[in-house]
């Protein structure tokens, strides 16, 4: 049972940081990037390049989130910026494109052998009989603080506040003197970094592979449109969600249902769980868990 | 070099089959289907099928068709309630929902070995006049279907389409059921690409899960976008351009000498410039959807 949730917490962490990116984001730019996923896939790699060179794991992932961090400000500034002005449907197409640009990128420079970091073999932690490793041990860590750290930033600074306003009523917050551009881009270098660390610390257990972005599109989509797309909180909550169900679903036994001592879901039928959670999310609360908001359309 | 010409010719005819019926979702209708290539692999999982129970051959093709049609029309259903961005993420999830079933129900679909030994169609012929006969096949359905696609897109019903794109409230206001609209739209595409599937099946004489990938899907959209989205003569050029890019890959990969690793790497990062350059410099595609002067 320790065990099961474990493993859920486990995969809430995969999904979490790059989830929140994601939706902040797009409370912001209103079109859902597709390549945001592939920034992810960037980190990994760039943490994988900047280790093996010699430096320690710690200072790779970081130098790695804040390259990522760069990388997604500067594709967003000389890209989508000018794309936006052609409507979302035209920016989701040109992350279509940037997504298999990165890809290609990554492919050509480093193949499609996973990259395995050299983590040091220590024993898994075995707590109540749940075995935990210490790499996963301090992801789980790292990403309960980054959300903490989060949580903080965007309900009691400034900042926050702002970035707040911003995705709540743009006009608005703009009649009262935001300076939009910056907040923007500030919460682009933000998420950047987020998906650039949160792909690269997943990266430490799976090792770096080209199709890592892909692998984590349709479950951060799910997670993000799940929470509500734009709001940050919802979507780790949605993340919670899908990794609860991705492990029910691969945990229980359907024998009594069909008669049979041990009936498992195939494991590659746990991707389709969060496909499907999505189209059920999309068909009967489209516009996430927590909507507050009243529509008239 | 023949053989590698009829190869080309014949690919570049069954994607310009998918681009067109992705031209008339995409193209007339404005609707952002991301899950394109699954009306494909219907129409090749549907010949393989047919195929592995013993079916005539030809009874895979309307099968494919129908099952298409019966996607797009549930497709649209799941659009009812949904902006366009979303239902572009919820046609991405379909499709992929579609390719794990496809690859994990060994039963029906052979699961990841997929099913084999697909007849062609000219199995009586002799030689390469078969190869020649196919891609005459092939040549003169993309005649049949961008004629079809003019028609349509020219006629009443492409007419309602594009109005349901560009002022979906007019439309409406004019009598339109647009959910109807969009329904017919999805079904119509839907078969045409579900042809070129089945294509597919007897020409690679295999029907598996490689042809449902989302990069697939992508690719056709490349198609579009960078010939003229809505335009027929447009999607066509776009066909071309991009079976270039890729028929020009294996050559610079035996002149330069490098791996499958880059030369995968040069055909998506080539397809995705292009598409980029397109996006940010000509939007409207290298010959632009005509649209009628209301004077």
């Amino acid at each position: 049972m320790l065990q099961f949730l474990v493993d859920a917490l486990l995969r809430t962490a995969d999904l979490a940081l790059i989830t929140l990116g994601l939706s902040m984001l797009y409370g912001l730019i209103k079109f859902p990037n597709i390549a945001h996923v592939q920034y992810a896939m960037c980190g990994a790699f760039l943490a994988y390049a900047i280790n093996s060179t010699g430096v320690p794991l710690v200072v790779a992932l970081v130098l790695a989130s804040l390259l990522t961090g760069l990388l997604t400000l500067v594709i967003q500034l000389l890209v989508f910026d000018r794309l936006l002005k052609s409507g979302p449907a035209i920016a989701m197409i040109g992350s279509l494109a940037v997504s298999m640009i990165l890809v290609a990128a990554v492919l050509g420079m480093a193949g499609s052998f996973p990259r395995m970091f050299s983590v040091p073999y220590a024993e898994p932690l075995v707590i109540a009989g749940a075995r935990l490793s210490k790499t996963q041990l301090w992801f789980v860590l790292t990403t309960l603080a980054l959300l903490a750290v989060f949580v903080v930033l965007l309900f009691h600074t400034q900042v926050g506040r702002a970035m707040r306003a911003l995705a709540c009523n743009p006009a608005l917050a703009d009649a009262s003197g935001l300076n939009a551009t910056r907040i923007t881009n500030g919460v682009t270098f933000i998420s950047g970094m987020l998906a650039g660390l949160g792909g690269s610390m997943l990266a430490l257990s799976t090792g770096a592979h080209v199709n890592l972005g892909y692998d984590l599109l349709l479950p951060v989509f799910a997670a993000a449109i799940l929470g509500g797309l734009g709001n940050p909180i919802g979507a780790v909550a949605g993340a919670l969600l899908i990794a609860l169900t991705e492990t029910v679903v691969t945990n229980i036994n359907f024998g009594p249902l069909f008669g049979e001592a041990l009936v498992f879901l195939p494991v590659s039928y746990i991707s389709a769980a969060s496909f499907l959670i999505l189209l059920l999310a999309l068909l009967f609360k489209p516009y996430g868990l927590f909507d507050r908001e009243v529509r008239r359309v | 070099m023949y053989d590698f010409l009829i190869f080309t010719v014949t690919i570049a005819g069954i994607y310009a089959i998918m681009a067109l019926g992705l031209n008339v979702l995409a193209g007339y209708s404005g609707l952002l289907n991301f899950g394109h290539i699954a009306f494909a692999g219907i129409g090749v999982y549907a010949t393989g099928i047919a195929h592995a129970r013993g079916w005539p051959v030809l009874v895979g093709i309307p099968l494919g068709m129908l099952a298409a049609m019966l996607l797009g029309w549930a497709m649209a259903r799941l659009g009812r309630r949904l902006a366009t961005d979303y239902w572009a993420i919820a046609t991405l999830a379909v499709a992929e929902i579609l390719r794990t079933v496809a690859l994990n129900e060994a039963e029906l679909t052979g699961g990841a070995n997929g099913i084999t030994g697909i007849p062609s169609l000219f199995e009586s012929v002799p030689g390469p006049w078969n190869q020649v006969y196919f891609t005459t096949l092939v040549l003169g359905l993309v005649a049949v279907a961008a004629f079809l696609s003019v028609r349509l897109g020219d006629g009443r019903f492409g007419r309602a389409l594009r109005l349901m794109r560009e002022q979906p409230a007019l439309a409406a206001c004019m009598g339109y059921n647009l959910q109807t609209l969009k329904s017919h739209a999805l079904m119509c595409g839907g078969a045409i690409t579900a042809l070129a599937g089945s294509l597919y099946a007897h020409y690679f004489n295999f029907a598996g899960t490689e042809f449902m990938l989302a990069a697939e899907t992508f690719v056709l959209w490349t198609m579009v976008m960078i010939g003229g989205i809505g335009r027929t003569s447009g999607v066509l050029l776009g066909v071309i351009v991009v079976q270039m890019v890729y028929a020009f890959v294996p050559f610079l990969r035996d002149m330069l000498g490098f791996g499958s690793d880059v030369a995968g790497s040069l055909r998506l990062g080539m397809i995705g410039v292009i598409l980029l350059c397109c996006l940010l410099w000509r939007r409207e595609g290298l010959l632009p959807e005509k649209l009628r002067n209301p004077a």
